[in-house]
């Protein structure tokens, strides 16, 4: 499969987490590293590997980092899985990252909202305290 | 494989170990899904138990609870860092910092490092830059007033809590 366009990605990975959402159970997994694969003018070849074993340490260029999404459906439920990937170049980080956060605190709705009942508690002591 | 109790802790852990093997360390994030734990049946006996059965359906559709985990593997050397958390607040702030990790990923200069080196070249040129000088004194000038304001008011808020006992 090959890698999808950031808006394709965004979009399917919404899907997913929306599908989580409404069947209650499961995990949603994303994965990020470097794009090492498929890249021979910009990773360092074997043989230059043998002559510094620490090349990929200072890269001549940036890289292009390489983001997964699936839904944790293994060999048992293949029909299932949803694979997710795509390419995000050096100069398109930041925007990748601000959307990337935007879908992922709009999937992730099961975690626990910021507790406002304590500090809304809290204020009404401190009132009281200051009419006392 | 350690779980980190701070979120900074990891993120750091994990940059250095970025900054070790760039090519193969990898960060998968897991969100999960739990169903909300099982409420104890209440006891029949009691007459209370009807108002406890017509809480009951409410407390039985509490929604699924989400946790979030997130872990640095590098396959080389085993190493394996996380973090855990189930607190809806901390999503974007975790977000940004894989977006850090990933610039160090594609080797893209860091910011903080920019501004470290930058940092490091200032010193030896004080007597040419008497001015860039000041100019970096007043912001402290001003953090230090923020803090003596603020001490002010930890001050009387302390007396309030001491008037009230």
């Amino acid at each position: 499969m090959g890698h999808l366009s950031h808006d394709e990605f965004f979009i399917k990975l919404a899907d997913v987490f929306s599908t989580r959402k409404t069947k209650g159970h499961g995990a949603v997994f994303l994965t990020q590293k470097r794009l090492s694969y498929d890249q021979p003018s910009k990773t360092p070849s074997d043989q230059q590997q043998e002559e510094d074993p620490l090349a990929d340490l200072h890269p001549t260029q940036p890289l292009p980092v390489l983001v997964r999404a699936t839904n944790g459906k293994g060999k048992a439920d293949r029909a299932a899985k949803v694979k997710l990937s795509t390419v995000v170049q050096p100069d398109e980080l930041e925007g990748f990252y601000s959307r990337y956060a935007e879908v992922c605190k709009a999937g992730m709705s099961a975690l626990k909202p910021r507790d406002r009942t304590k500090r809304k508690a809290k204020a009404k002591k401190r009132k009281g305290a200051g009419t006392a | 494989m350690p779980y980190y109790a701070k979120s900074e802790d990891w993120l750091q852990q994990s940059s250095l170990l970025l900054q070790a093997r760039p090519s193969t360390t990898r960060i998968t994030t897991r969100y999960h899904l739990k169903p909300a734990r099982r409420v104890r049946k209440p006891k029949k006996s009691d007459q209370d138990a009807t108002a406890h059965e017509a809480q009951l359906p409410e407390a039985q559709e509490k929604p699924p609870r989400g946790h979030l985990v997130l872990k640095t593997y590098e396959p080389h050397s085993g190493v394996t860092l996380k973090y855990k958390t189930s607190k809806a607040a901390e999503v974007t702030r975790l977000i940004q910092m894989l977006g850090t990790l990933g610039r160090r990923m594609a080797a893209v200069p860091v910011v903080e490092k920019a501004e470290d080196e930058g940092m490091a070249d200032a010193p030896p040129t004080e007597a040419d830059g008497a001015g860039a000088g000041s100019g970096v004194q007043t912001p402290v000038g001003q953090t230090q007033q923020q803090q003596q304001q603020q001490q002010g008011g930890g001050g009387k808020g302390k007396k309030k809590k001491g008037g009230r006992r």
